[in-house]
């Protein structure tokens, strides 16, 4: 399969190649994003609005390759022979694998060859993707998770609408409440996705992975989650919030987070934790049948001092040896990340303004002023220190699975121990590392 | 002694060489196409499950059958995954044929609303398994469902044990249509005159139906267990879509592992190996099945 796939593009590549011979004119680069839905048309709306601004110099193709797994098991595939595509979006995990595989021409040299002023990048943002001191790819779609809340059922359960819970304690005694009024059939739920745990170890000030986050010269080679301690204070809360039969509040709403977003739509729980990338499909979903508050990510503890990292993506340019379609990549890198489109795109999606500039525009005060909740967002990243700015591994997406897989193990009692759980997880993890170690350097 | 003056019978001349090979020209594009696509996929596969590869599926280190030994079969997991798609595939193979049998019995005899009927049974057939599970995924949502909104209830159907018989459900109605179209089609071709013979005779209904109708469209039923085998062990969008990509034990299917393996988890090799094991398994149950037939088709 993987064979046909790749034969496949390689056709593809040859077709644009000929196509690009052939013509004269414009200079024509591939964009390949992971962007469906409400996002899918925004980001559709400023590329044409790219390709009308700089008709006759430069004309972006973009396809949409699916979502972030899908593409970036596209360009994995293609990337035996040659990479298919100018420009991509990556998601957050993919970078280290990215950085080792050395197909990207960092943005860090296009930054120095102009003198770019790449302190608009959003610094808390900049420093996921900065490695060594490089930053590698260009932050374009960052989020964050926090905490919604649904304000009318806090109200008729007689609690504050504008006090949303800061840590798992308050969520306990809270969303006892909202069930025990009947506001909602249940106070909270959330959905079992591996990202939550990343940044609930963040939140704690403490390592995913060894050899500092797997950020320093040498890569990781092991999970430090299981002697850190992060591990078994997450799976705690599963525990005692889903799994336990006396102390269970929430239901069990299945692996990613989509049915946990679509239990908040109905209304069925009140108290919910999301991507911030999900504002506007919330706050469009629910429309007027209730109101929609939004929190910090909470802690575990109620003396965490860490903070969040960004999540989402990030675009990546390819080294192709052509100047003229390298300095047309960076041209559309600068379009796309500009204070006017990230103040749009925020606007759009609820995704992070990634231009520090695209606050002061009259866009982002406008939607800011309709929608307080994007603050909120902006108010987390800002109270977050660079240094929580997340782990990096080449297997994140494998170490996401085993996460969401032994937290649901947890959950339906087919490993009742907490430590026994997290020591399973830490040895499938470590197997995964030791792998693409062995094999990848 | 007369010459027979009639035309001498051709001698056997020698072939020129073009003649030689002109049998395999007309062969090579089939041979180039198996080839291609399926020989070579299938001898890379072999070479690679001895391997262990890099991110990108290549070959890095020969490991001989540690893949089989030590990274498949030292696994619970990987255990745990076999039993599932056996049991997956004996579930879906009879309910799937069930479901047709009942339903192409229901609507055997003309009635006022069996043209609707037949057409409400022959649906599964004309709806896509990816777009079947999307609805399902709703029909079936822990808190807000179809389901647990009709009954009153707060059932995860998709979490823990329960996800195995949801999925398991999806697929036999998927399936249901096809048994339901082709078992119809075998019931219309039983002699009236075998029916007027047992009437005669004073066979009631149940008579009838275990002593003329199952025998005479055993062929029919073997070919949709076939069919129904074969069609259950290729399931793979309705898991991806209802577990939304995270399937637990129960519901691992071979296939769907396989895929993960190699499009998630970048293991080319164990993906290589499983496909090893996937080949073997379909071997067997191939032999079972042609060597059941010779027993129990009737015709």
């Amino acid at each position: 399969m993987k064979k046909i796939v790749s034969l496949l593009l390689v056709a593809a590549m040859m077709l644009s190649i000929c196509a690009f011979a052939s013509a004269e004119g414009p200079v024509e680069i591939t964009f390949w994003h992971a962007m469906g839905g409400v996002n899918g048309e925004a980001i559709t709306a400023m590329i044409e609005d790219f390709n009308t601004q700089y008709e006759g110099k430069i004309k972006v193709n973009y396809e949409y390759q699916g979502a972030y797994d899908d593409a970036f098991a596209k360009i994995k595939a293609a990337g035996i022979s040659s990479i298919p595509c100018d420009i991509m979006q990556v998601y957050d995990i993919g970078t280290r694998f990215m950085i080792d595989q050395g197909w990207a021409k960092p943005m860090q040299e296009f930054i120095d060859a102009e003198g770019f002023d790449a302190s608009v990048i959003e610094p808390n943002i900049a420093a996921y993707y900065t490695v060594d001191g490089t930053l590698y790819s260009m932050p374009f779609n960052s989020s964050t998770p926090i905490l919604y809340y649904n304000k009318t059922a806090f109200e008729k359960a007689g609690l504050d609408p504008n006090t949303p819970p800061k840590n798992f304690d308050e969520i306990y005694e809270m969303s006892k409440k909202i069930t025990e009024s009947g506001a909602a059939k249940y106070g909270f739920g959330m959905g079992n996705y591996g990202w939550f745990f990343e940044q609930w170890t963040g939140k704690m000030g403490k390592n995913y992975v060894n050899n500092n986050n797997g950020r320093g010269v040498d890569y990781a080679t092991a999970v430090e989650f299981d002697s850190n301690g992060a591990g078994h204070d997450i799976l705690s809360v599963w525990k005692k919030f889903v799994a336990d039969e006396d102390t269970a509040i929430a239901p069990y709403l299945n692996q990613g987070n989509d049915d946990a977003k679509q239990a908040f739509i109905n209304g069925d729980i009140a108290i919910t934790l999301e991507s911030t990338a999900a504002l506007k499909t919330l706050l469009t979903n629910v429309g007027d049948s209730f109101e929609i508050g939004v929190g910090f990510f909470p802690n575990i503890n109620a003396d965490d001092v860490g903070g969040v990292s960004v999540g989402g993506g990030s675009l990546w340019a390819f080294k192709t040896g052509d100047a003229d379609r390298e300095a047309a990549t960076w041209e559309f890198v600068k379009f796309m990340t500009n204070p006017e489109n990230q103040a749009f795109w925020n606007a759009r999606t609820g995704y992070f303004p990634v231009n520090v500039k695209a606050q002061e525009t009259e866009a982002f005060k406008a939607n800011v002023a309709q929608y307080p909740q994007f603050q909120v967002a902006l108010d987390q990243l800002h109270s977050s220190a660079p240094q929580y700015a997340g782990g990096l591994l080449a297997v994140f997406s494998q170490a996401r699975a085993l996460v969401q897989s032994y937290t649901e193990k947890l959950v339906h009692h087919e490993i009742e121990d907490v430590d026994e759980c997290v020591k399973q997880l830490a040895a499938e993890i470590n197997e995964a590392i030791e792998m693409y170690n062995l094999t990848n350097y | 002694m007369v010459k027979n003056p009639a035309k001498p019978r051709p001698m056997r001349i020698k072939k020129t060489p073009y003649e030689r090979i002109e049998p395999y020209l007309f062969l090579l594009p089939a041979l180039v196409i198996f080839a291609i696509f399926l020989y070579y996929p299938f001898a890379r596969t072999i070479y690679l499950s001895t391997w262990v590869t890099d991110a990108l599926g290549r070959p890095k280190k020969f490991v001989g059958i540690d893949n089989y030994t030590i990274r498949l079969f030292g696994k619970a997991d990987f255990w745990a995954s076999i039993v599932s798609t056996l049991k997956f595939v004996g579930v879906v193979a009879l309910g799937g044929l069930l479901i047709g049998l009942i339903t192409s019995l229901l609507t055997y005899n003309r009635y006022f609303g069996s043209g609707f009927c037949a057409a409400v049974y022959a649906m599964p057939v004309a709806i896509a398994s990816a777009a079947a599970s999307m609805a399902f995924r709703m029909i079936y949502h822990p808190t807000g469902g179809l389901l647990n909104n009709l009954f009153g209830t707060q059932i995860n159907f998709l979490g823990g044990a329960n996800q195995f018989w949801a999925v398991a459900a999806v697929t036999i109605w998927l399936q249901s249509g096809i048994n339901f179209i082709f078992i119809s089609a075998g019931l219309k071709s039983v002699p009236a005159e075998l029916y007027e013979s047992c009437d005669i005779d004073g066979a009631n209904y149940w008579q009838k139906l275990f002593h003329i109708t199952f025998p005479t469209i055993s062929p029919t039923l073997f070919f949709q267990i076939i069919i129904n085998i074969i069609n259950a062990f290729q399931s793979f969008s309705q898991v991806k879509l209802l577990t939304n990509e995270s399937p637990n034990s129960s519901t691992n299917l071979i296939v769907y592992a396989i895929w993960h393996d190699a499009f998630r988890a970048q293991r080319f090799e164990t993906a290589a190996a499983r496909s090893v094991v996937l080949f073997l398994m379909i071997l067997v149950i191939t032999i079972i099945q042609f060597s059941f037939e010779k027993r129990s088709v009737n015709y």
